[in-house]
């Protein structure tokens, strides 16, 4: 029976195909992932990098493995890390290259707390070899070290893993049941007959596509709203959604509903609902930076994600939720009230009540 | 009665209607008027081509050629679509409407989406689902679920109502009732157009009657037109009359069958033939179980007409 019918075998099979490739290429990554840290040298001498803190800058930038960001030495930098959103920055202060001299130098990592942050751990681990060797060099095999580390977090409040996790949390379960619930409630109405039904009422279909997202955005609101309850009561959770969030989670709420009433247009039967919401949310829920921080990605994936909009929600609600960065914000929000417009536009355009 | 709102001329007009699958034609060329306030009964066998008909009357497909108009809407135009969408009002083959809402909630989802209609709790009680206005859709008989599709249909206090197979599936109390409120529709003026494979059905409802077999209307006007033309002549049977009756009316009656179980059938031709068979068995004084007077039906129409009877909708 089950072979007979097209789209159920088409949804059934594209699932497991998506979901190999992508941990195959997730795993099989061949090149070493690379990291974006961010640079400022305040140690200038007449507007040229001191010897020592150059030598530093080289060795870092010798691994391979982080990708330096130079930033201009007069910028502030904790309104540039607010501003632009960044988690990972290396100040060398000014003075650096004489107190290298006296084995009192220091320089100021700013991270993500390592413990919640895989990316910002392994970055923490590069850059405290990268200052032994330096070191090591530096000193001529003296066992003093001249440099030492100074951590710092970026961000003010003491927040702990599930802070970190809550936002995403939150952007997956508007994915997956704006997109599981708009497939299933279109497809079983369609095959009860009540669509047919309705087309014989002025009932028009964007009607329809708004009265359905409208529908999933409340349940989208009310799991929402568990979430956040659950992780305070239990969990100690401390963000909290400002403003600016709340409208990226009504965005959200509205545009994958939206997605769903599209895909819902390529399953006839209700048998294949379910495999086609897999096929679509899986690859998303692991490539939208959710689980793996993105830059352990292949590049090829990493560019994929960039066309995922679970990637602008999840990185809206965690830079609004964590970072308190409204621009990024703002730009996500932007993001998905398109991604919303375009697709219930297209829900619209290629729902076709009528039958030929 | 005459209803303000009713204006002379068709409900429905239909010319040469034809809708292809491949190159089968569901629907080969049909041609018929139904004129407002009377029930237009569909009749023939499933696959006919019936359901078809309707859904490209009320818009749901496209036909592949001819013209039709609905209440003066042209249906291949998209804003005369929506002006017969108002205006009529559909229960579909295979109604179904939301599990979890009851029949009243039903009602009023419906009825939002009409500028116009009519008051929710006079079609509860028109339809009598009094009892039955709060529960849920899914926890009514196959009958009552017909009676709130029939109540739904009526929401918009449509012109025309299309009624496609009301009464399939239903037993004989249900249909029964839903025959009740079919007429109940056509004393309130509305124009009905029913489909159903039950020959009794058409007969009793419709002012006129279209038979459809194989895509083709093979013969179509009032029920006793249809029978007088094609149903054949009334019949005169004396059961367990045996061959001395046989003999006897032979004699009178140019007509004369007897059958393996000893009845005897006797066609009447003219008005003189059963006062005349009926004195000629008393003088005789005659043995027989009954006698009784079978006038032709429309089942004897579609016999007649395509050599096949209609049971449970299919063709035998």
């Amino acid at each position: 029976m089950w072979f007979r019918s097209k789209h159920t075998i088409f949804w059934t099979l594209a699932f497991p195909i998506l979901l190999m490739l992508l941990f195959g290429a997730i795993f099989s990554v061949s090149q070493n992932p690379s990291f974006n840290l961010h640079v400022q040298n305040r140690d200038l001498a007449n507007g040229e990098p001191t010897q020592l803190s150059k030598s530093l800058y080289d060795t870092m930038n010798g691994t391979g493995i982080l990708n330096l960001q130079l930033v201009d030495s007069e910028e502030n930098t904790t309104q540039y890390i607010e501003e632009n959103g960044i988690q990972r920055m290396l100040i060398i202060p000014q003075g650096f290259h004489n107190s290298c001299l006296t084995n009192n130098a220091s320089i100021i990592l700013k991270l993500v707390p390592p413990e919640v942050d895989t990316a910002s751990a392994t970055v923490k681990r590069v850059v405290e070899q990268m200052v032994e060797i330096f070191n090591i060099a530096v000193t001529e095999q003296n066992p003093l070290k001249a440099v030492t580390i100074e951590d710092q977090s970026i961000i003010s409040e003491s927040y702990s893993f599930i802070d970190f996790f809550v936002p995403g949390l939150i952007g997956m379960t508007l994915m997956t049941s704006g997109i599981f619930g708009a497939i299933g409630w279109n497809t079983r109405n369609r095959e009860l007959g009540i669509l047919k039904k309705l087309a014989t009422t002025p009932l028009s279909k964007l009607e329809w596509i708004i009265g359905v997202v409208l529908y999933e955005f409340v349940m989208g609101a009310i799991s929402t709203v568990i979430i956040l309850g659950i992780g305070v009561l239990v969990f100690n959770l401390k963000v909290m959604p400002n403003i600016y969030s709340l409208i990226l989670i009504i965005s959200g709420a509205v545009a994958f509903p939206g997605i769903g009433m599209v895909i819902a247009h390529f399953v006839k039967e209700s048998d294949s609902a379910d495999a086609a919401g897999n096929a679509i949310t899986f690859p998303m829920m692991f490539l939208s930076g959710t689980f793996f921080p993105l830059e352990f990605m292949p590049d090829f994936l990493q560019q994929i994600a960039k066309f995922l909009p679970l990637t602008y929600l999840s990185n809206g609600l965690r830079d609004s939720m964590v970072y308190g960065n409204v621009q990024s914000a703002l730009f996500n929000t932007a993001v998905m009230l398109g991604v919303a417009a375009f697709f219930i536009a297209l829900g619209a355009l290629i729902t076709n009540w009528r039958e030929e | 009665m005459v209803n303000a709102v009713m204006v002379r001329g068709a409900a429905i007009e239909v010319g040469s209607l034809v809708k292809k699958y491949g190159n089968l034609a569901a629907v080969d060329g049909i041609s018929f008027t139904v004129n407002r306030g009377e029930v237009f009964a569909f009749v023939g066998p499933n696959g006919a081509g019936k359901t078809t008909t309707v859904e490209i009357l009320v818009c749901l497909r496209r036909s592949t050629d001819g013209e039709a108009k609905v209440l003066g809407f042209d249906i291949s135009d998209k804003r005369g679509q929506l002006q017969i969408r108002k205006r009529v009002g559909v229960l579909p083959q295979d109604f179904n409407t939301f599990d979890l809402l009851t029949v009243r909630e039903n009602l009023s989802y419906y009825r939002k989406m009409y500028d116009k209609g009519t008051d929710i709790g006079r079609l509860i009680a028109l339809v009598g689902l009094k009892d039955k206005a709060n529960v849920l859709y899914k926890n009514l008989s196959g009958g009552l679920k017909k009676r709130l599709a029939i109540a739904i249909a009526l929401v918009n206090d449509p012109e025309v109502v299309f009624l496609d197979e009301p009464t399939t599936g239903l037993d004989p109390k249900a249909r029964r009732d839903m025959w009740d409120l079919i007429e109940g529709l056509k004393e309130q003026g509305k124009t009905v157009f029913l489909t159903t494979h039950y020959m009794d059905e058409a007969e009793i409802l419709a002012d006129t009657v279209a038979i459809i077999n194989s895509g083709k209307i093979i013969a179509m006007g009032t029920p006793s037109e249809l029978i007088s033309k094609h149903g054949g002549k009334t019949t005169l049977i004396v059961e367990e009359g045996g061959s001395s009756v046989h003999e006897l009316l032979s004699k009178i009656l140019p007509e004369v069958r007897l059958e393996n179980d000893g009845d005897v059938l006797a066609v009447l031709k003219k008005k003189s033939d059963l006062p005349e068979a009926i004195l000629a068995l008393s003088k005789k004084k005659e043995e027989f179980a009954e006698l009784i007077v079978r006038r032709p039906t429309m089942e004897d129409v579609f016999l007649n007409l395509t050599g096949r009877k209609i049971v449970e909708g299919e063709l035998h």
